[in-house]
């Protein structure tokens, strides 16, 4: 066994969970998936139904000198791990109805004529991911919530991809292992697939042969496409065949996202610890009612306070809790240490906390209310970006950026222009 | 190497052109005319002639030389402003330049440029699936998960740029497999069930809390049209029946309909339906697994369109429903976004509501449809039966499993010789030629090996389908070959080219037999291919890649300033027009140069609204005759006017770059990088005309954009969505005048037109290679140029017919002879 296996299993066991790892040692494929795995990127973004107060969330001053805002007083501790961007949107429309364009940049409406279809931010990560873990991606949220909720994750297809509804969902698909029956339809597939890749293979040859070099040189991507997909049927076999990891947390019970938002963060920062995923997303949408939080007027309607200030102490005193989440789930990855390397867990996960929607009580989804933690990046400041129509950068160089970082080759997302002027 | 540049440098300058009696007319007239702004000081739109060789040796001087010809031919060059060389100094140099290059051409191999091997893209994918499993693709899209076909020029079937990724494989094994399970199970023919729907028909929490109260969820309301921004009641789903039908069949509908309020009381202006046309109820599917059955969805062709009397009535129809997808209803002309109108009405028309005690969304809401006479549609009962199937085994198990199929899937029971057989069939016609034993034997040891691993024989049997799906075989077209070895692959030229899909089995005989390179053998496959329907798939890829028009909807017009584009579905009768023009023009042979000008159209009720003229009075696109000719050609049809525009503003740039690009075949040169860029200011008084004049002041700038900008002014008077305007929002008056580059000028769009139509061959030129391009798949080169000659001068001799051009282009040398072996 190697140190850098043993320091993983025990790093794996103080964590309260015992992941086996035998069969992996010895494949060729173990050795790519645990070279690839030795400092990965994460991406986990949250986003809410009604965005925050803005009196209460934007601090007043820009640069590093800021004083913190109300609502930022819960990441007090954390002022140096996180970034705060003003006037980035994705100069969308439509109040409540546009605001499941937050990850993605365009209505799903719209989305069918993009290049990618709408693909989401956390999607396109998941992409890149592929099989190098059990799971490309997780997103928990909630089917319901003012037309339709928070709706973050979209695949290319135009699918909305169905959220994990709790902390019961989530545990029993990161612990519990697949039924006989599906694990059994799993690897027949992979065992038909290798079948077919062997045969075309040999028609791969045989076309070869007739064809001049140029055509031949194209043919070269069937061949290292081959070879590709061979690779990833023989990570999806292990996945198979390596079980889930162990933990001694028992199976917990959903009792709504206020009580379960705890159980939920910790189960993310567990799979990523685990590396059971790179990609998580989680909504606080319709399984966030703040009757659980002592509070009798519902949060859609706090949302339109009207100015009364009585309304608005009970929004932020909601967007409060959600933000002492966050805090809390940012001390949580600061006290994993990454293992391989120097850092903590939160130095290799980008965090990206937000809405679709700016300010609820007029059904504007401008100027996000975005908190970026984590991911390696210079934190500590609030950026401004300019406020005028022609002039203003669309959020999706943001997007641009983070995908840069999590290793993803490309410089195009949704509607961007760049990347993103000013972080690094 | 720092001792060498700067004498090389040093060299440039001395000796820029470095004139001799045998190097012909060529270099002194670049150094007079050319090198001051193309040479070592500037290169202007990135071209340098002091360093050019002074004969052609390789197809990038080719390039060179052809442009140069190209510039003085079309007296673009040098700029008006500059001094002009003599008549006789042009044509001497236009002479030597115009044999010079035919000297090239007549020394080098006549076939022209390389054709590369290239895969199907998506949409020849789903295609040809279609035609080889005799499929419904209705509602079946096995390549929605593919990654985007990479584009050249618009053109999308282009084989350098068509790469394939270990991802697109991944794809492509999830696909067959869906495919082949759609196309084989079940096995046996299913029941034929009846589902009735009469009550409970709750519809979507917005307007729910309404209908509880007001109706009991006694009937299905709809209210809004599909292309609503914020629907309520614009897709009326069965929650009962979410989960859909369960298998792909023909579904008979029966519905009891009513269509109320089709004269209602309140202002035109803003209920804005027709009240002399029949409410419409359309039938679209919903897949609840990819999102809220009450809103759009990716996947959502019209199944059907019923006419509804205003008295209640009962109505049938068939539809094909794939399994999974559950029925919704739609009022195709109904209201647009009624969230806003309920205030609207209730305000309004306050006498004839209550007095509200809560005035917001939720009670106006409640009184406008308790108390108001909106135009809605009320389904009372709905009658589903199925599956239905006109024979059985149904078509696509016929396609895998030949005459056999009915006994096979009966039985289960299959030999080793008869999968062989089976495998033999199916590959041959999947591969567009016969499939050779080892080929077969391939697919057999996946057949062997699912059979060790327990699946049974025609389990196995679908496996080697599979498998045949994914071959190289099947993923990338048989190119032609220079010796004729391969009769089929012309057969498959062809049929990419008109079909976008697999030959036919008539097309691959005439091949085999060698009947189909005979000319009159061929140009009676092309008009029998052209009189299908399939060719459908020709009209819309090659309009595609020549006018982008796939890019329509890719930046959508603003939902505030252009609501008819979302209520009246302007995006699909845009491109219905487009085609049904260019379709038109196939059928009759008419001249291409109704293109550029034209005294007819098509255009549907939607349409004719758009453009100012009388409707038809029927639903569908009817052929209208243009006494106005402001919409003659494309450049007065909406599809292209809002392709060029980006749904907000309009830009006389990118329309004339657009021109010069699409219509002409001569793209002006990017911008130079240090540019910038030009901040259209919409909120200020000055007019886009106003920037871009003073753009213009800058001598670098000027350079391009007085070619390109006079090109975007003529179609001024037309908005982002092709609409006729006198007017800016601002009230700015539009001035569509302009002067071209050789200071011809024009005032309207009208005398625009006459400019561009004298400008027919280069026209001619643009559209024939853009044309061989699609048929071939690869980008033209220089080297191609002679053919695309001859073929523009034939088609001016037989009088620039459509359908000529496009037999012209399958004669031509290039359709049929391929890649050099090297």
């Amino acid at each position: 066994m190697s140190i850098r296996s043993y320091q993983r299993r025990t790093f794996l066991k103080s964590a309260g969970v015992c992941l086996a790892l035998p069969v992996l040692e010895s494949s060729e494929a173990a050795r790519a998936a645990s070279a690839s795995r030795s400092v990965p990127q994460r991406l986990v973004c949250i986003g809410n139904e009604f965005g925050m107060y803005p009196d209460a969330f934007w601090p007043k001053a820009d640069g590093r000198d800021y004083e913190l805002s109300p609502l930022l007083k819960p990441l007090q501790e954390h002022r140096n791990d996180f970034t705060l961007f003003s006037h980035l949107d994705h100069g969308l429309k439509g109040g409540h109805f546009a605001i499941h364009g937050f990850l993605t940049g365009v209505k799903a409406a719209d989305a069918r004529n993009l290049p990618e279809g709408g693909i989401s931010l956390d999607q396109k990560a998941a992409e890149h991911v592929g099989a190098q873990t059990r799971f490309p991606s997780l997103a928990i949220g909630s089917d319901n919530g003012v037309h339709g909720g928070c709706q973050m994750s979209w695949t290319r297809t135009g699918t909305r991809v169905p959220p994990i509804p709790g902390p019961r969902e989530l545990f029993r698909q990161l612990f519990l292992e697949d039924g006989a029956e599906a694990r059994r339809s799993a690897t027949a597939r992979i065992q038909l697939q290798e079948s077919i890749l062997d045969a075309v293979l040999g028609d791969a040859n045989s076309l070869k042969r007739k064809l001049n070099k140029s055509d031949g040189q194209k043919l070269e991507e069937y061949f290292s496409s081959v070879r590709d997909v061979e690779r990833k049927l023989e990570l999806d076999r292990q996945w198979q065949q390596v079980p889930k990891p162990e933990t001694d947390l028992s199976e917990p019970v959903n009792q709504g996202l206020v009580k379960d938002m705890p159980a939920v963060y910790d189960l993310i920062a567990l799979a990523l610890q685990t590396d059971s995923t790179r990609v998580a997303t989680l909504e606080i949408g319709h399984s966030f009612a703040v009757q659980d939080l002592g509070i009798k007027k519902g949060y859609h309607s706090l949302s339109h306070h009207g100015k009364v200030q009585a309304n608005i102490d009970l929004l932020v005193q909601i967007e409060m809790y959600q933000l002492q989440q966050l805090a809390r789930f940012l001390d949580k990855l600061k006290s994993i240490r990454e293992p391989d390397s120097d850092g903590t867990l939160l130095d290799h996960t980008m965090v990206l906390h937000g809405s679709g929607m700016g300010n609820a009580n007029s059904h504007t989804n401008s100027d996000l209310p975005l908190i970026l933690a984590g991911g390696g990046f210079q934190h500590g400041e609030q950026k401004r970006y300019p406020a005028e129509g022609r002039s203003r950068v669309p959020l999706c160089n943001l997007f641009v950026s983070l995908l840069q970082r999590f290793g993803v080759e490309t410089d195009q997302f949704g509607t961007s222009t760049s990347t993103l002027t000013g972080l690094s | 190497m720092f001792a060498r540049l700067p004498l090389l440098l040093l060299l440039l300058f001395i000796t820029p052109v470095n004139v001799r009696a045998e190097d012909g007319p060529l270099p002194p007239f670049l150094k007079q005319h050319c090198v001051r702004c193309h040479g070592a000081a500037k290169q202007n739109a990135e071209r340098r002639f002091d360093v050019l060789p002074r004969t052609i040796d390789n197809s990038n001087v080719l390039a060179e030389f052809q442009d140069i010809l190209d510039q003085l031919n079309l007296g673009e060059m040098p700029p008006a402003d500059e001094k002009q060389p003599t008549d006789a100094e042009r044509q001497q140099v236009v002479q030597w330049l115009t044999s010079t290059i035919d000297d090239y051409h007549s020394s080098h191999r006549a076939t022209g440029g390389e054709s590369i091997l290239r895969r199907l893209n998506a949409r020849e994918y789903r295609n040809t699936i279609r035609d080889l499993l005799h499929l419904n693709t209705t509602m079946f899209d096995p390549t929605v998960a593919f990654p985007r076909d990479q584009t050249v020029e618009h053109l999308d079937n282009v084989g350098d740029t068509l790469v394939t990724s270990g991802y697109l494989l991944q794809q492509y094994l999830m696909a067959a497999e869906s495919v082949i399970d759609k196309a084989v199970f079940p096995l046996l023919q299913p029941e034929v069930k009846t589902w009735k729907f009469t009550s409970n028909f709750k519809q979507q929490p917005e307007i729910d809390q309404v209908h509880g109260k007001t109706n009991g969820f006694r009937h299905m309301t709809l209210y809004d049209v599909p292309g609503a921004d914020k629907p309520e009641g614009a897709y009326g789903p069965i929650h009962a029946f979410r989960e859909g039908v369960p298998f792909d069949g023909i579904y008979e509908i029966r519905i009891r309909a009513e269509a109320l309020n089709r004269n209602h009381p309140y202002s035109d202006a803003i209920v804005g339906t027709d009240k002399t046309e029949p409410l419409r109820l359309g039938i679209v599917p919903g897949d609840h697994t990819v999102g809220s059955l009450h809103l759009p969805q990716p996947m959502e062709p019209l199944l059907a369109e019923i006419e509804l009397a205003d008295k209640p009535a009962w109505y049938t129809v068939r539809v094909w429903l794939d399994a999974g997808y559950t029925p919704r209803f739609t009022f195709q002309n109904g209201l647009m976004d009624a969230r806003n109108l309920w205030k609207k009405i209730v305000q309004k028309y306050a006498d004839e509501f209550p007095e509200p005690k809560n005035p917001g969304i939720v009670e106006h809401r409640f009184n406008a449809i308790k108390y108001g006479k909106l135009p809605q549609i009320h389904l009372h009962e709905i009658e589903i039966t199925g599956p239905l199937y006109d024979s059985w085994p149904k078509p696509s198990q016929t396609a895998v499993l030949g005459d056999a199929a009915a006994t096979v899937l009966e039985s289960g029971e299959l030999t080793d010789a008869q999968m062989r057989a089976q495998l033999q069939v199916f590959a041959s016609r999947a591969y567009r030629r016969p499939a050779s034993l080892d080929e077969v034997d391939r697919i057999m040891q996946v057949v062997d090996s699912q059979r060790q691993s327990g699946r049974t024989p025609l389990e196995a049997l679908t496996d080697g389908f599979k498998a045949v799906l994914c071959s190289p075989a099947f993923l990338y077209l048989e190119e032609p070959t220079r010796d004729g070895t391969s009769a089929t692959a012309l057969a498959t030229r062809l049929s990419y080219f008109l079909w976008s899909s697999m030959p036919d089995e008539r097309l691959l005989e005439l091949a085999a037999n060698g009947w189909l390179s005979k000319p009159d053998v061929l140009d009676a496959e092309v008009r029998r291919m052209l009189a299908d329907e399939k060719s459908d798939a020709f009209i819309d890829g090659f309009l595609a890649s020549w006018l982008a028009l796939r890019d329509l909807g890719s930046m959508p017009p603003d939902r505030d300033q252009f609501s008819d584009y979302y209520r009246f579905d302007l995006k699909s009768a845009m491109l219905e027009e487009t085609r049904q023009f260019t379709r038109h023009l196939i059928d009759q042979n008419l001249s291409i140069s109704n293109f550029l000008d034209s005294d007819f159209t098509f255009v549907n009720k939607a349409l004719a609204r758009h453009y100012d003229l009388p409707a038809p009075a029927d639903i569908g696109f009817h052929k209208v005759a243009l006494t106005d000719r402001r919409r003659g050609g494309l450049l007065g049809q909406a599809s292209v006017l809002t392709v060029t525009a980006n749904g907000i503003d309009t830009s006389p740039v990118v329309r004339g770059v657009w021109l010069l690009d699409n219509v002409l075949g001569t793209p002006p040169s990017p911008p130079p990088p240090d540019v910038e860029p030009l901040d259209p200011d919409i909120r200020g008084a000055k007019t886009i005309r106003e920037q871009l004049a003073k753009h213009r002041t800058n001598a670098s700038c000027n350079d391009c954009h007085r070619k390109i900008d006079p090109m975007g002014f003529a179609l001024e008077n037309f908005d982002p969505i092709g609409q006729w305007r006198a007017t800016y929002r601002k009230k700015q008056p539009i001035d569509a005048s302009g002067e071209m580059p050789d200071g011809t000028t024009y005032n309207d769009m009208q005398s625009f037109r006459a400019i561009l139509v004298a400008q027919h061959e280069l026209f001619c030129r643009a559209l024939t290679s853009k044309l061989l391009a699609y048929a071939t798949g690869r980008q033209l080169e220089a080297i191609d140029r002679p053919h695309i000659d001859q073929i523009t001068d034939q088609l001016q001799e037989k009088g620039n017919g459509m359908a000529d051009l496009i037999r012209l282009v399958i004669h031509s040398p290039v359709f049929h002879e391929a890649p050099v072996p090297n």
